[in-house]
């Protein structure tokens, strides 16, 4: 095997872990370089754990999510390990519906997806409020998770078409 | 009945035990460990500060790396940006200029009557126009989301950034260091929410807090006095009551919008800078 084909093999398998440290290290949080954007703020963290603990389990692992849970933390400033819980009650019920499923359907998928969404945002917003003094305006954070639900089909078919690709190779 | 809850159960029990093919680590033994993390980062231990400023000054420098591509996205849109706007901002400019060359003349010679009769008064010379700037730092990364408004600096303990410092952006407060690490700090923005500072507002004198919007330059006035008016084109002071900022920091601006309505705005942009000023913590004994 060639060393080109070595290396694209490694980030064709790594490639979710690449893109959830890319945009946990970025804090990325949406369309920042058009001010006027700001709005559709979403977590596309979230969205890649929702998709791949469901699809594709053996491609993240939740360790993975939560280190980058611990540095999403440490890039925000807020309390260290709140988005790693947040981010592993998300695993959690994720991982529940993919147990409790028998057929995937992208319509199904989409709106199971509320309620790992929901409480994953809820557990966040409890350790935000409780134990440290930021505030923020929490219509942001039912912004943030509105257009994080809203976003999900685009990314899924993205992320999709680059599994399918990847084992194609 | 029985076997739907027992189907429950065990659902439950395999998504939080189970590892899978690839897990090293269970769902429950890593929520458990969270829940560790976050009631160790809540203590006030030395061990757990420490440790905390050794992970975000590691973090912090592959942040400036991983942002990179980012940077120069944001980079290639201001410049088109500043392109095609560079028209009208020359012909801005050329009459700011007019006017603050009118403007200077009047300053210093009310500069000079002010030195004349406080020389008459017997009145020492109690603070100078110009701020401590001690320290001047690049900003690495500026985190504008949602939940915190904040930039990262280059510099920290090493150089002598304490918690509290004034943070300035040419001669205007940009923000207030809120986190200290040995080669990093943090401001937290005048735009954010969680900040408030004492002010005084120009001609009037009246005192008020300026707290943050949230949202891009927009700051709040509170605690103005009842029935108060705001005119447009003011100027926003800090008043140094609390002992907090050095009185006479120029903060923010009140314009008039599109519907006639007055709104107070940042006088410092934090998108775009790139070098600060860190300056001297105030305290009260110097302005004595």
């Amino acid at each position: 095997m060639s060393i080109y084909k070595r290396i694209k093999d490694f980030f064709a398998n790594n490639f979710p872990l690449f893109i959830l440290y890319f945009v946990s290290f970025n804090s990325f949080e949406g369309i920042k370089a058009i001010e006027d954007l700001l709005i559709f703020s979403f977590s596309l963290q979230m969205i890649i754990i929702y998709f791949y603990v469901l699809k594709y389990p053996e491609s993240l692992g939740y360790g993975y999510i939560f280190l980058a849970g611990i540095i999403h933390d440490v890039v925000q400033g807020t309390i260290l390990g709140a988005t790693s819980l947040s981010y592993l009650i998300l695993c959690f019920f994720t991982s529940y519906i993919r147990n409790v499923t028998l057929r995937f359907k992208m319509t199904t998928e989409w709106f199971a997806f509320i309620p790992p969404l929901f409480f994953a945002n809820l557990i966040f917003f409890i350790i935000v409020n409780n134990f440290s003094n930021i505030s923020f305006y929490y219509i942001e954070l039912l912004r943030n998770s509105f257009f994080t639900f809203l976003f999900f089909p685009i990314f899924y078919y993205l992320f999709n078409l680059l599994q399918k690709r990847a084992t194609l190779d | 009945m029985a076997d739907s809850r027992d189907d429950v159960i065990i659902a439950i029990r395999s998504a939080l035990l189970k590892k899978g093919a690839k897990q090293k680590f269970s769902l429950f033994f890593l929520i458990i460990l969270s829940i560790l993390i976050i009631t160790l980062d809540k203590s006030t231990y030395k061990i757990t500060t420490s440790t905390r400023a050794i992970l975000n000054d590691f973090v912090y420098q592959i942040t400036l790396v991983a942002s990179g591509p980012g940077k120069f996205i944001k980079y290639i849109v201001l410049s088109t940006k500043t392109h095609f706007e560079i028209y009208d901002e020359n012909k801005d400019l050329k009459n700011k200029i007019l006017f603050l060359k009118k403007t200077k003349i009047n300053s210093s010679f009310l500069k000079t009557e002010n030195r004349i009769l406080k020389n008459s008064l017997d009145l020492s010379n109690s603070k100078s126009s110009e701020f401590d700037k001690i320290i001047s730092a690049k900003v690495t990364n500026d985190y504008q989301s949602p939940f915190l408004k904040s930039l990262l600096l280059s510099k920290g303990k090493k150089d002598g950034i304490m918690k509290g410092m004034p943070v300035f952006s040419g001669n205007y407060l940009l923000g207030v260091i809120i986190e200290t690490n040995y080669l990093s700090s943090r401001v937290l923005l005048i735009t954010d929410l969680n900040s408030k500072i004492p002010v005084l507002i120009e001609k009037s004198g009246t005192n008020a807090i300026l707290s943050g919007s949230g949202k891009k330059l927009n700051l709040v006035l509170d605690y103005l006095p009842d029935n108060f008016e705001l005119d447009s084109d003011l100027i926003i002071f800090t008043s140094g009551k609390g002992g907090f900022l050095e009185p006479g920091i120029a903060v923010a601006q009140t314009y008039s919008n599109k519907n006639n309505k007055i709104i107070v705005k940042s006088l410092a942009d934090p998108s775009q800078a790139s070098i600060v000023y860190v300056g001297k913590p105030y305290t009260q004994q110097e302005s004595e």
